[in-house]
């Protein structure tokens, strides 16, 4: 179980792409409001699976081999906010769009930090090796395309109602698939950076001039 | 034997788990479990003859996840592996057990969660039910989705007689991962008319007792319930209750009573089975305590009618000139915001109508049934006069709603009760018939009477009746008022019927209606009056409400009166200066002041000019420090919604004076086939409905095709795509391509914009305008129209 109590600010502006600008105390309100109310809709649930990586076809393209370089195992991690957040971001758009952005850009800032959470969960069940961050489906060339069947490997349609729509988008939408590689040597250490991201060209954060520290 | 026989023994043992048993015999990862049906059937043979061994008397086909989404990768059909399945399990039951066509969710989220459609689901059911046809049962198992399960069940009864029994899986708080409550399953599923109900997976027999408790008060149907070995742990997935405390959570379970099948879900083996028939053995069935009053119900929200509920009666064009504009431009938004602020102000449930001569009801109705099921909770009232729009509305329906409604006609009563009882629905009647009206309460109770007496006919719970003895205007006919309370009097005490009515019709032609409303409600509600139809925005009306069940000694210790007035209202604005520019306001996000000062300008000013010189300046200065990030994106969309307040007033301004509004032009915006990310979308939709264009919103998901059925109709050649995902932009590429194919549309101008989208793909997709935030979006706009 991992609960959830509060919602770094500092992300969420960043999410919304602005992190420097003067708010104002309707705003600052507006921020007020939703934290609440996202944390009392959120139902965060996360499931992980060590695999071998030979033994699973889900280890697919240049760059998520490159990640696993020096590794021999990987663990698989889904986490979602549930779909009540879904609603809650549903109905804000009817009656208050302000509001809306404001909650998705928190919702997406609360399931990185429930996947915070799962990972350092993993990396204690890890004392003795060395752990990489997390890479998702959609990153570099890894194909998204594999989200269902990462899905299916952990079982989180049935386990945790995560699934994936036939455009691999993933429902509850606040929801995060990851691979974390487990190696018996450190890891080299390549800070994620833009230059590897698939992102690049159209990154919002690039765009605000900032980065999502990737 | 088959099912029905089965069911007059005192318990049932099911089997256990399918697929602990597969993985046990090397399963490998990855693999879909289903194709071991036809790949290595011996091994699937044999888990079945361990639990037929173990005492299992019905087991469940090898076909939980056998369906074309889930096999769309496999070498083999649903047709194929259902077959073997079904074979397989047949070959070992031999005489000695019943096969069950297990049926599990299809694997992708149902609308408004997911973008797989309510059609597309019962398709793919059809397929596994037809594919089943020699089983001799349908469990669907482990379901999250309310409305998912519904389309199994309707594939199921249209497409095969068979038994069927349906199951959901709950979390420990009693909600499925879809928020349905154990009490909407237990009303929606009985009212589908299966033959049991229940209870599989999530949780281990303990966790499940309160679940399953509750489950049992809601229906008279029998109860299935199949736990896991109780909580797995979130790596390896293994259980930790073993066999013998299985079955003594179980025996408890069962003293529950109404629970009559009972068998194990994940971690469970053959073992649990033999420690579950055990306990079951010489054992006399029991059925517990069945005394709910009548409810009605969404997937989340059950309404027990046991005290006054308010229905809402505001999603109806007649006589609403904004209403009826909204529907005739597919503004659902506009629709939606009347549903929930109804609810806000205290709907218990909505009364649905949107009947307009110029437009496909049938296609509205179900658009804004499920429309408003994704953004409200209370149960829905259904209301039309069509049978076929009433059928379609049923379907998509999630839960268990009212039918507005049937009346004394016998053309009425064979057309609406059949729908009424296959959708498991309540339903209003209405006492008039081919003759109208009856003057006297006589007259009006006799067709109450046939009503129900035909409704019990065709297997509805009179229960389920809610009778209206119709409100006259008191100008026209003063005697009226009092039939109509005497009617309803005799209804409820002869009767035993839930009663309901519209009240606003009592004061037509008189002055001070409201004072007569307010009257007229209180002394309904004090001869048994359960479901007020009103405006529950009204504040007087829904007082009247509280304050009776307040006075009635409903409302104990007045919890709900002391919330509702305790709280201090917040203060209205009152601009004592013109310290305030219109200007300012928008900038600081003062939605009530703007309004204020628009209507204060509209005194001395034209509309045009407001907009044209306050409105649109402001907006444009907001939108300028926007993009030089000295705001952000929410203070740009709040200074958005204060113009749009100014708006409405300037637009309720101009209808009063029957002036039209002027539009500076058309756009459509949608976000693409495939696509449920919206939200950059609607902040366009935002931008653009306030600096005057019309936006023709079509929503997420929208395929090519509506879309240049929408552009041809409403004459519109401005459209406006989104996409938020690699995965498809594909679908915003054949968008344009579609309508730029298309004769009449070829000169069609595109603006797009998504995450995922760069300036070079948008050029070479063949879109003209690309936008990288909505700002951009207004400025394309402003340069197509102003060129045109």
């Amino acid at each position: 179980m991992i609960e959830l109590r509060s919602i770094d600010r500092d992300e969420t502006l960043r999410f919304l792409g602005n992190s420097k600008v003067k708010m104002n105390s309707e705003t600052d309100r507006l921020l007020n409001i939703c934290e609440k109310e996202l944390l009392s809709a959120a139902r965060p649930k996360f499931l992980y699976k060590t695999i071998d990586i030979n033994e699973a076809g889900i280890i697919q393209g240049e760059s998520i081999k490159a990640h696993l370089k020096n590794c021999n195992k990987a663990v698989l991690l889904c986490a979602t906010l549930g779909s009540e957040t879904d609603r809650l971001i549903r109905t804000a758009q009817v009656t208050d769009m302000a509001k809306a952005v404001v909650l998705d850009a928190m919702a997406s800032s609360a399931v990185e930090k429930v996947c915070d959470e799962v990972e350092s969960l993993i990396r204690e069940e890890h004392p003795d090796e060395f752990l990489t961050w997390r890479f998702s489906p959609g990153y570099g060339d890894y194909p998204i395309s594999l989200q269902g069947e990462f899905l299916r490997i952990l079982d989180a349609p049935r386990r945790i109602g995560l699934c994936t729509n036939e455009n691999s988008i993933l429902t509850p939408t606040k929801s995060v698939t990851a691979v974390i590689g487990v190696s018996k040597t450190p890891i080299e250490s390549k800070r994620k950076g833009c230059a590897s991201c698939s992102l690049k060209s159209t990154c919002k954060f690039r765009k605000a001039g900032t980065r999502c520290e990737f | 034997m088959n099912f029905k026989d089965l069911l007059k023994n005192e318990y049932i043992i099911l089997d256990g788990a399918m697929g602990t048993m597969l993985q046990q015999s090397g399963l490998k990862l990855g693999e879909i479990p289903e194709t071991l049906n036809i790949v290595n059937p011996e091994a699937v043979i044999d888990i079945h003859r361990k639990y037929i061994d173990a005492g299992s008397e019905i087991i469940c086909s090898n076909t939980f996840g056998a369906n074309s989404y889930k096999l769309k990768n496999s070498p083999y059909s649903t047709g194929e592996i259902i077959r073997a399945g079904i074979a397989n399990a047949k070959k070992a039951a031999g005489e000695k057990a019943l096969v069950a066509l297990d049926i599990g969710p299809i694997g992708q989220l149902i609308e408004p969660a997911g973008a797989m459609s309510f059609d597309e689901a019962y398709e793919y059911f059809r397929e596994e039910v037809l594919a089943g046809e020699d089983a001799d049962v349908i469990f669907f198992e482990t379901f999250t989705d309310l409305l998912e399960l519904k389309a199994g069940v309707l594939a199921a009864k249209e497409n095969s007689d068979k038994p069927i029994v349906a199951s959901m899986t709950f979390e420990q708080n009693g909600r499925t991962f879809a928020g349905v409550s154990v009490a909407s399953a237990a009303l929606t599923l009985e009212g589908l008319g299966v033959d049991a109900v229940g209870v599989n997976c999530s949780l281990g027999p303990d966790e499940l007792m309160p679940i399953i408790k509750e489950f049992t008060t809601w229906t008279q149907l029998p109860v299935f319930v199949k736990p896991n070995a109780g909580l797995p742990d979130p790596n390896s997935n293994t259980y930790n209750v073993s066999a013998e405390d299985f079955a003594e959570s179980m025996d408890k379970i069962i003293d529950f009573g109404t629970v009559k099948l009972v068998g194990g879900c994940c971690g469970t083996t053959p073992d649990y089975i033999t420690a579950l028939k055990a306990v079951t053995k010489n054992r006399v069935y029991k059925k517990a305590e069945y005394n709910k009053d009548t409810a009605v119900c969404s997937g989340t929200t059950v309404v027990e009618i046991s005290e006054p509920r308010i229905i809402g009666e505001r999603i109806n064009p007649t006589g609403k000139k904004l209403f009826k504009d909204a529907l005739k431009n597919n503004d659902i938004d506009y629709i939606l915001s009347q549903a929930i602020s109804q609810v806000n102000a205290g709907a218990n449930i909505l009364d649905v109508n949107v009947g307009l001569p110029e437009i496909d009801e049938k296609e509205m109705m179900t658009r804004v049934i499920k429309a408003i099921q994704a953004v409200v909770d209370v149960p829905l009232q259904i209301d039309t006069t069509k049978p076929d729009v009433l059928e379609a509305a049923l379907r998509v329906y999630n839960g268990k709603p009212i039918v507005n409604s049937v009346n004394g006609e016998e053309k009425s009563l064979s057309a609406v009760l059949p729908l009424v009882k296959k959708y498991g629905a309540s339903v209003v009647g209405l006492t008039l018939d081919e003759n109208g009206i009856p003057k006297t309460a006589e007259g009006r109770f006799e067709i109450a009477k046939k009503i129900v007496d035909r409704a019990r006919g065709y297997g509805i719970n009179p229960k389920d009746v809610y009778i209206d003895c119709l409100t006259l205007t008191v100008s026209a006919e003063q005697e009226g008022c009092r039939e109509t309370l005497n009617a309803l009097q005799r209804v409820k005490n002869e009767l035993g019927c839930k009663t309901c009515l519209g009240v606003s019709n009592i004061s037509f032609g008189l002055p001070n209606r409201p004072l007569v409303n307010h009257i007229f409600l209180t002394m309904a509600l004090e001869k048994g009056l359960d479901l007020p139809i009103i405006n529950p925005n009204d504040e007087d009306m829904i007082g009247a409400v509280r304050a009776f069940k307040v006075l009635s000694n409903i409302d104990r210790n007045s919890i709900d009166y002391i919330a509702a007035y305790n709280e201090a209202k917040p203060e209205k604005p009152v601009i004592t200066s013109n310290r305030v520019t219109l200007g300012e306001a928008i900038r600081s996000g003062l939605q009530s002041e703007a309004a204020q000062i628009t209507e204060n300008l509209l005194t001395k000013t034209d509309a045009m000019s407001i907009v044209n010189g306050e409105l649109i300046p402001a907006l444009d200065k907001v939108g300028a420090d926007f993009e030089a990030d000295k705001i952000f994106l929410p203070q740009l969309i709040q200074s958005a919604n204060v113009a749009q307040a100014c708006f409405d007033v300037i637009k309720a301004h101009l209808t009063k004076n029957n002036e039209t509004p002027v539009s500076k032009g058309k756009i459509i915006l949608a976000t693409v086939k495939g696509d449920i990310h919206d939200i950059g979308k609607n902040i366009v939709k935002v931008l653009l409905d306030n600096y005057g264009y019309t936006v023709v919103d079509l929503g997420r998901d929208v395929a090519p095709e509506l879309i240049v059925k929408t552009a041809i109709e409403q004459n519109i050649r401005v459209i406006g795509l989104s996409a938020l995902m690699t995965t498809t932009l594909g679908s915003m590429e054949e968008t344009i391509k579609l309508v730029k194919s298309t004769p009449e549309l070829k000169d069609c101008k595109f603006l797009v914009g998504g995450a995922v989208l760069t300036k070079e793909y948008a050029e070479a997709i063949g879109a003209d305008y690309y936008c990288k935030d909505a700002k951009e979006s207004v400025d394309a706009a402003k340069k197509i129209f102003s060129s045109q």
